[in-house]
């Protein structure tokens, strides 16, 4: 099939009997959800995977995309209204969404957010395709050595851009490795770390896991740190398109807004948050009217916001390409598939490709639906955002054990959520990185079996990984991503042991 | 710890060069080296600030809104939630929840008098009614079987 033809049975796929209404609310989820302070985009999207139980593979990842394109958008309303970011990546967006809103543009400053993030989010997705199909035919050549590597360059990489220490976001990648050994050994049948238990011979339910480590961790955080009380409204309840003048004059921070999004977002671990400061500076670098930032610019609302929706078709890049999830959003993309029988990995696209197209038109289907549902939901989003915090946290819960229990109707599950989420918890107070640790779970089901793979292919002789040029590139750039922050720090160190001794010789 | 019981792992009857034992044996060394090398960091730069991630979105939200810890209110909503899932098969979803969301509420705190009398029973119904006939899945009704019209 042409590329074409296999884009329309995506398309045809997307909107296949209920397809529309459920992205419609997935996309409403996700602007409810990403206005909410407490529940970012990946909490968003954790909440809603219960809800993709009882759907088929494509409807599931559809879903999921709106709310991850909702939860984009939704974090600036509070930004721009409240001066109270929704998600830590609109956090760049209220510099000048709530001057705006004090100078009574407030629905002006909505409308660039939707209009700017829609345009950045179609771009992306479009560069996505663009680069997913040519690097899905290097793929093809990989074998188990090449895979292997693969996977332990992916989590070395984000373990170490996704936590405040290296170490840390090592260990907990290593924790979220070790985590996906319990259960019966595929190769050998050997039980492990079963503890002689029948219920964890399939080992532990990785959706129950991301559900705990991200969103009842958010909530006992919520619960055990009780909020500040929140900003005031300024504003009102409406969304006003700009102008085509406005359009033009916001053109060039949008076009920087989208390329820093897609570079930054195809980076394994950086995110929406890091594009969406870096858009925000850039974009003041190269306008006309610099002056004008902070003061309430349209182009520093539009470029942070273009930065964060363009980051969903960046992000996807290594997470269908490659199988290394570029976020903790994409990360749950791949939950999905693993909740629907889908092993992630680089071979996806060869594999499922209808799935993969399914996708990508779902990836379209809902950025444009955001202007619709982003228009007629503001209202019901503002009262979402003024329910009482301890209603919504304890709903949530609730939320959480009966949705990991539909799973497989095993109470087993809501059990492991609640663990994890103590242990989330405890991994966000001591500084460890729970993104690490889910980038751990879904890459470590690809690094074990392939490299034993690989070592039964080459008679248990580990020049198979050095001998191999893929491989051997990987394993040394897997080498220098280890090496690199030990010699900064050793080297820093040593700098600020010199600096104070300058005046002494003096 | 990781170390020993992997090293009590049984091989199975298929064998390969690394066999059963050896990721997991690898894991937990590995876990060991970074705690090790941890606290020789923390004992040699004691005080340094850690080297930044370069570019990161981890960045815990709400972290600097966020109030002083209250370890009684975190024991509270584990110890809650730990009963709400053992309680949720024998009592059932309709019984076991209105309990435990009215409990989070008041450990919480600060919800109004109308919502911690009303918020348990619209909030359990609605999931009820979604999960039970939105998305078909059959919600464990305890000894409310038999007795409820469906």
């Amino acid at each position: 099939m042409s590329f074409i033809e296999q884009l329309a049975a995506g398309f045809a796929s997307a909107l296949d009997g209920y397809g529309i209404l459920i992205m419609a609310a997935g996309v409403t989820w996700g602007i409810i959800g990403g206005a909410i302070p407490g529940i970012s985009g990946a909490v968003a999207m954790a909440l809603a995977l219960p809800f993709t139980y009882g759907l088929d593979a494509p409807t599931a990842l559809v879903m999921l995309a709106g709310v991850w394109a909702g939860a984009n958008y939704g974090g600036s309303i509070p930004a721009i209204l409240m001066r109270m970011p929704g998600t830590p990546a609109s956090a760049a967006c209220l510099f000048d969404g709530y001057e705006l809103a004090r100078q009574g543009r407030a629905a002006k400053a909505l409308g660039i957010s939707l209009i700017c993030g829609t345009i950045g989010g179609l771009i992306s997705i479009l560069v996505l395709i663009a680069l997913v199909l040519p690097l899905g035919e290097i793929v093809v050549r990989f074998g188990s050595p090449e895979v292997c590597a693969l996977a332990l360059f992916g989590l070395t990489l984000i373990a170490g851009l996704s936590g405040p220490s290296f170490l840390k976001g090592i260990a907990s990648g290593f924790f979220g490795l070790l985590l996906t050994t319990v259960g019966l050994d595929t190769l050998t049948g050997s039980m492990r770390f079963t503890f002689g238990s029948a219920d964890l011979l399939t080992g532990i339910d990785t959706i129950s896991v991301m559900i705990g480590l991200f969103a009842v961790s958010e909530m006992f955080f919520l619960i055990a740190h009780p909020a500040r009380p929140s900003g005031t409204l300024v504003g009102t309840a409406s969304t006003e398109f700009p102008t085509l003048r406005e359009l033009r004059e916001v053109g060039r921070a949008t076009l920087v807004g989208t390329i820093v999004g897609l570079v930054v977002g195809i980076m394994p671990g950086a995110g929406a948050t890091a594009s969406s400061f870096v858009a925000y500076n850039e974009a003041r670098r190269w306008s006309k009217r610099p002056e004008l930032f902070g003061k309430g610019s349209l182009e520093g609302v539009a470029a942070p916001e273009t930065a964060n929706n363009a980051v969903q078709g960046g992000d996807l890049v290594p997470t269908l390409a490659l199988g290394i999830p570029g976020s903790n959003s994409a990360a749950i993309i791949l939950a999905a598939l693993i909740l629907h029988g889908i092993m992630p990995g680089p071979f996806l696209l060869t594999k499922n490709p209808e799935l993969v197209y399914t996708l990508f038109a779902g990836l379209i289907i809902v950025n444009l639906l955001m202007i619709p549902v982003g228009i007629l939901i503001l209202r019901l989003t503002l009262i979402a955002m003024k329910l009482d915090p301890p209603v919504l946290i304890a709903s949530l819960l609730s939320l959480i054990v009966i949705g990991t229990y539909a799973g497989d109707l095993f109470v087993l599950n809501p059990i492991q959520a609640l663990v994890f989420g103590v242990i989330g918890y405890g991994m966000r107070i001591w500084g460890f990185s729970a993104a690490a640790t889910v980038l751990g779970i879904v890459l470590g089901m690809l690094a074990e079996s392939e490299l034993r793979r690989s070592l039964i292919i080459s008679h248990g002789d580990w020049t198979i990984f050095i001998t191999r040029p893929i491989s051997a590139t990987l394993i040394f750039l897997t080498f220098c991503v280890l090496v690199y922050p030990v010699l900064m720090t050793v080297l820093r160190h040593w700098r600020s042991r010199r600096v104070p001794a300058a005046p002494a010789a003096k | 710890m990781v170390i020993v019981l992997s090293r009590q792992i049984t091989p199975g009857v298929l064998t390969d060069p690394l066999g059963p034992r050896f990721f997991p044996t690898a894991l937990g060394a590995a876990i060991l080296l970074c705690g090790l090398l941890l606290t020789v960091a923390e004992l040699l730069f004691r005080g340094e600030p850690a080297l930044p991630a370069p570019l990161s979105d981890s960045s815990p939200e709400g972290e600097e809104d966020a109030g002083p810890f209250s370890p009684s209110r975190f024991v509270g909503a584990i110890a809650a939630t730990a009963f709400y899932v053992a309680a949720f098969e024998p009592l059932g979803y309709l019984l076991a929840t209105p309990p435990y969301i009215a409990v989070i509420l008041l450990i919480h705190g600060g919800a109004k008098k109308r919502a911690l009398l009303i918020a348990p029973f619209l909030s359990t119904i609605a999931l009820y009614v979604t999960f039970r006939f939105g998305l078909l899945i059959p919600v464990p009704d305890g000894p409310l079987e038999g007795l409820l019209p469906w």
